[in-house]
């Protein structure tokens, strides 16, 4: 009797044991399945954008790869002068000479030493007809997100007489502990991020662990992987450049830059 | 029952985790890895249709590069950087003298009663200098009341008229807009003012005498 309740309770141990082995096993089939699709969809996207690019640069007269560093210091000088008859400030990038600068009417009135960049490989492998028709001409932001408000702005409330005036005391601009970090896209279908980091160090523990407001975007990447797995339709590859600057300088063009701005890069 | 419970979750967790990681950081990477396009750099010399030669392209650079360095102006200009409350004085290619100053604070002043509304902040863009004055006398504007919760008083009122406010000089730039001194010096480097810059004594004069009437004044 005893023996018998023994063997019972074991079956239904190893029951229970085998239940979850099956659902281990089919629970991983399935995400091994889905991640494969979507890797899928992925790559296919990637080479869509490249097909895309090429599309767009062709009829253009084929590079000299010899003078390819002559051609894009040309096309940066031009662009520049293009962005100097606007009246508002524009922002120029040299990635060769880790240099970001803000014009105005041709005259840079800030520059900043970059601390560290990183490109996507669509810009490393992009032959030349496809990197003068991105970059041969000033490009357009259209669209602006940043970690700390761009331009804040107080209202407040006229006192109705002077002893009210008199209670409203003036305090001193507190310095938060601000994560800067901003983000804009171009008409030309792709990102350019910048980070406020005062070391190398830093910047590359802000971006691996991602907190605050990179953190928000990481979320919301996984919301629109999962949304495309359900789908089962291709997720969207924008190329993206990210540029570490020092905080205060991340901060300042960010407030200097007009919306729509125009911007210059040189890769 | 808790066990099972447990294993299941950890089963769950570990599955989301991959796929988080997944998404993350092994798609991107054979994203990238999946690029066909030869490199900028790469190529065969000598290519391309031969309408362009390295003589022509030097020369035309030259030619930009000059283009370019004519918007500099070649008498003195000042540069003023809201954000950070910092102005940087030139005179041409070289950078003079620079410190702190006080820009606009970024408010919009509603008074209810009076149904009106005054913005303070400083404009950015390319400004030039309008008029320069010694021992300026501030003709206060009508905020001014406002702001205090005093009744504003006629046009041409005495107590319109402040000296000594505005320090020792004052640089006029347009619609309301100066550079000029202060008596709120423990303010300087904050973006406290109605939408001029202000700037210490010794600072001011040597803007005072630097600039001259026309010079540039680039705000961002």
């Amino acid at each position: 009797m005893k023996d018998h309740s023994g063997e019972g309770f074991e079956s239904l141990f190893e029951k229970k044991r085998n239940g979850v082995k099956i659902f281990a096993v089919i629970f991983f089939i399935v995400i091994i399945g889905l991640t494969s699709v979507y890797t899928y969809l992925s790559i296919g996207v990637v080479r869509d954008r490249m097909q895309v690019a090429k599309s767009q640069a062709e009829g253009t007269a084929p590079v000299d790869p010899s003078l390819i560093d002559l051609m894009k210091e040309k096309a940066w000088i031009e662009s520049r002068l293009k962005m100097a008859a606007s009246d508002s400030v524009g922002l120029s990038i040299d990635l060769e000479e880790h240099m970001i600068q803000l014009e105005l009417k041709g005259v840079v009135v800030m520059k900043s030493k970059i601390r560290d960049f990183s490109t996507s490989g669509f810009f490393r492998r992009m032959d030349g007809n496809v990197y003068f028709n991105m970059f041969g001409s000033p490009l357009t932001i259209e669209k602006f997100e940043s970690s700390i408000e761009k331009n804040p702005f107080k209202v407040v409330i006229a006192p109705k007489n002077e002893a009210e005036a008199e209670a409203a005391v003036v305090k001193k601009d507190s310095v938060p502990d601000e994560n800067v970090f901003w983000t804009v896209k171009f008409d030309r279908d792709f990102e350019l991020n910048i980070q406020g980091i005062d070391s190398v160090a830093e910047s590359q523990k802000k971006y691996q662990l991602g907190k605050g407001f990179e953190f928000e975007r990481d979320l919301k990447n996984i919301a629109s992987s999962f949304e495309h797995i359900l789908k089962f339709s291709k997720p969207v590859y924008t190329p993206e450049i990210l540029i570490s600057i020092p905080e205060n300088e991340a901060k300042s063009i960010l407030r200097a830059l007009p919306r729509k701005a125009l911007v210059t890069i040189k890769i | 029952m808790i066990r099972t419970i447990l294993i299941y979750l950890t089963i769950l967790v570990v599955g989301i985790l991959f796929f988080v990681s997944m998404v993350l950081f092994a798609i991107p990477a054979l994203q990238e890895s999946t690029l066909v396009l030869p490199g900028i750099s790469h190529g065969a010399p000598g290519s391309g249709d031969g309408s362009v030669d390295q003589a022509s392209l030097e020369k035309d650079i030259n030619k930009l590069q000059a283009k370019l360095d004519k918007f500099i102006p070649t008498d003195a200009y000042i540069i003023i950087n809201t954000s950070e409350n910092h102005f940087y004085l030139y005179k041409g290619k070289e950078l003079i003298r620079q410190g702190l100053c006080s820009t606009g604070k970024n408010e919009r002043l509603v008074s209810e009663e009076r149904k009106k509304e005054y913005v303070f902040y400083t404009p950015q863009g390319v400004k030039t200098v309008k008029g320069k004055q010694k021992n300026p006398v501030w003709a206060k504007p009508n905020w001014a009341f406002i702001e205090e919760g005093l009744p504003i008083p006629p046009p041409g009122d005495p107590s319109r008229f402040e000296s000594g406010t505005l320090g020792a000089y004052k640089l006029t730039l347009g619609d309301g807009y100066m550079i000029h001194g202060t008596i709120y010096k423990r303010f300087i480097g904050q973006s406290v003012t109605h939408g001029c810059v202000r700037m210490l004594d010794e600072d001011l004069e040597a803007v005072y005498n630097t600039l001259q009437v026309g010079s540039k004044v680039y705000i961002y």
